[in-house]
């Protein structure tokens, strides 16, 4: 049952969602520049997912992420200025200006990564989780992946590492519905992600992805499970993303009314401001303190981003596994 | 789509059903998408050799109808047996209950006799707010279920067809059953086994079943040997679907009479503080107690109410008709309904001597 939130955890919850699709919609602004290099995958739409699931975790949980990983990078604590720069590929941003969106990491966070590899998460949380258990460390590590993913052979392999050597690790689907532009419900046999977790011995559900509720209390049955040495367990959430695959995507393949219908009916931050304002646990005000707060923070990382140094010819050499003498 | 023939069955499938937050908790199984599939087939099976020409389909977003549609084609070239005609249903899909509600409602306005419903309860609940007075064949596809039956298709789907081929007094078969309704304000939804109040704010993942904020619950029906919320009141106070009434039960943590065993969820055995346990006649309004939370109808929290909202609850037998199918199968075997002096050659034949 959903622990009963106080007022800091609701505020945080929202903050975070807010501070993802901000984020988001920004990025998609800036992008439509030419200033950003390389590809983004937005998140926006999705962000009760990464945030009900990841306001378990601590700071020694381990999560890894997808190409679409903006949104579990900033819920799992990353600063959005250094996440800015490095999307602009500018030498202030976390990984350098070397990772790019897709590569954007604080391992000091717990935050294994974006990965530009397909279900290439699944692999590094059951490595996460095996250290977990082997040092006793009662951490748990998270793999979010897609509709897409989950017909990699690393997530379907991964599954079965995890379930057989009972690791603490919790694999997330989000299936948005569309890997890249194919159909989930063409491209995903058993039609439902969650159905393959019995082929794995794995217990697993499916939960609305647009209710920050509904992803908090499962997601955190789910961690107290990994978390007490039940085993892994596998959580498919239905989400949909506001944008396309990539930027630039013309999205021929949704219909022409598709986003505007989800914009006005599942949008994960206006139901949660209808649900804490009924129940009288937050404000409107108190709601729009943290959009005019998320709005500067966002606009502040912006500047910062643009106004950073690009790396120099010396950069190419550092932070590399080989030494060039 | 071409025209449809007259002898018409409409079926339901919930794609989400058996797919909840207890199979994270208690060990419950998912109930998968090919088994949906696999016993939707039985019963178009079953129908076709009872003489139905027609079956319209939901459609979903999980794969079922389009799996249901693959064995039919192979089943147009490899097989004599008939099958009725499958249809599935234009209908753009949102994912929510309203798939549900609006195949129903299409399915009505096509002249289906009769629907037959794969999913739980809340499955059950959702066809039966839109189905009027065509019935229902009810199929359990899940493990936590009250209202379907937990039985096999290919039986559940005989019994819809020799009820559709008009050969038995439908009268006979069909059970009237009771149903529970909520008003909160101007709004009035429904209930087919039980509601529930709880104490926590919000609905989260909708599937009750941690009893700790568990503080009242209303019930129309309760056998001994259910699973889920309705087996407290079974283990109590058992009633059957006939029986005129149903049942309160209050909880109460602090100050309990007794506490009752009871199998809330498949796998998980609580002990349960009761409080008050009284008959519910129909007609009478009940309010209820608690000031504010979530309503569960049928196990499943739909409905967050204030301190300015006060929901009343009362019993009524308006509930849908649902086709008894042991009743169905006694009455065509001692009708003979399923006896021929020779084998008939035509299949289409076969089902009605």
């Amino acid at each position: 049952m959903t622990p009963q939130l106080d007022k800091k955890l609701l505020l945080q919850a929202y903050s975070t969602m807010r501070r993802i699709r901000d984020f988001e919609e920004r990025v998609h602004l800036e992008f439509a520049t030419g200033e950003i290099p390389g590809f983004v995958h937005l998140y926006a739409g999705e962000e009760a997912s990464a945030t009900g699931v990841i306001m378990h975790l601590g700071k020694e949980d381990y999560v890894a992420s997808t190409h679409r990983g903006h949104g579990h990078c900033i819920a799992k604590g990353m600063q959005l200025r250094t996440m800015m720069a490095e999307i602009y590929g500018k030498k202030t941003g976390i990984c350098g200006g070397k990772g790019g969106s897709m590569h954007v990491a604080d391992l000091d966070l717990g935050m294994m990564g974006a990965n530009g590899i397909v279900g290439g998460g699944g692999p590094l949380i059951c490595g996460a989780a095996l250290a977990a258990k082997v040092k006793k460390t009662n951490n748990v590590a998270v793999c979010f992946f897609g509709d897409g993913g989950s017909n990699q052979g690393t997530i379907l392999e991964s599954l079965n590492l995890a379930s057989i050597w009972q690791l603490p690790a919790i694999f997330v689907a989000e299936n948005n519905g569309y890997a890249e532009a194919t159909s989930s419900r063409w491209s995903v046999a058993t039609g439902n992600i969650a159905d393959r977790g019995a082929a794995f011995g794995m217990p697993s559900a499916i939960v609305d992805g647009h209710d920050f509720f509904a992803v908090y209390e499962a997601a955190g049955e789910a961690v107290k499970r990994a978390r007490s040495g039940g085993g892994p367990s596998l959580l498919e959430v239905k989400v949909n993303r506001y944008f396309g695959h990539f930027e630039g995507d013309q999205q021929t393949y949704r219909g022409p009314d598709e986003v505007k219908k989800l914009r006005e009916t599942r949008d994960c931050l206006v139901l949660f401001r209808q649900k804490v304002t009924n129940q009288g646990e937050l404000t409107n005000e108190e709601l729009d303190q943290i959009d005019n707060e998320v709005k500067a923070e966002v606009a502040e990382a912006v500047d910062f981003a643009k106004g950073s140094p690009k790396p120099e010819a010396a950069d190419l050499l550092t932070d590399v596994y080989v030494a060039y003498a | 789509m071409k025209s449809r023939p007259e002898l018409l069955v409409g079926i339901v499938t919930n794609p989400e059903s058996g797919r909840d937050i207890r199979r994270l908790l208690f060990g419950p199984s998912v109930f998968p998408t090919s088994e949906k599939v696999s016993m939707v087939i039985r019963v178009l099976a079953a129908l076709g050799a009872f003489g139905v020409q027609g079956v319209l389909m939901m459609p979903d977003h999980s794969g079922i109808a389009a799996g249901v549609m693959r064995a039919v084609q192979a089943h147009c070239t490899a097989s004599l047996d008939p099958w009725p005609e499958v249809f599935v249903m234009d209908q753009a899909i949102e994912r929510s209950a309203n798939d549900t509600r609006r195949a129903v409602r299409f399915m009505l306005d096509a002249g289906v006799r009769l629907i037959v419903v794969l999913g739980g309860d809340g499955t059950h609940r959702v066809v039966a707010s839109e189905c009027g007075d065509v019935p229902l064949v009810t199929l359990s596809t899940g493990t936590n279920n009250a209202f379907p039956d937990f039985r096999e298709a290919t039986t559940a789907g005989i019994a819809a067809g020799l009820f559709v081929s008009g050969k038995l007094d439908g009268s006979q078969v069909c059970r009237r059953n009771k149903r529970l309704k909520i008003r909160i304000g101007r709004h009035e939804e429904i209930a087919l086994v039980d509601i529930a109040i709880c104490l926590t704010k919000y609905a989260g993942s909708k599937a009750l079943w941690d009893p700790e904020n568990l503080a009242e619950m209303f019930v129309t029906f309760s056998e001994c040997d259910s699973i889920g919320l309705s087996s407290i009141p079974g283990l109590l106070r058992p009633t059957s679907r006939d029986d005129g009434e149903g049942t309160v039960i209050r909880f109460d943590r602090h100050d309990p009479r007794y506490w009752l065993s009871a199998p809330i969820a498949p796998g998980l055995i609580k002990q349960m503080p009761i409080h008050s346990v009284e008959p519910l006649p129909p007609g009478v309004k009940f309010a209820v107690m608690a000031k504010c939370g979530t309503i569960a109808l049928d196990g499943e929290r739909e409905i967050e109410f204030t301190h300015e909202e006060h929901p009343l609850v009362w019993l009524d037998r308006e509930g849908p008709l649902t086709v008894d199918v042991p009743k169905t199968l006694e009455l065509a075997a001692n009708q003979g309904l399923l006896v021929s002096r020779k084998r008939n050659p035509d299949p289409q034949q076969t089902s009605i001597s």
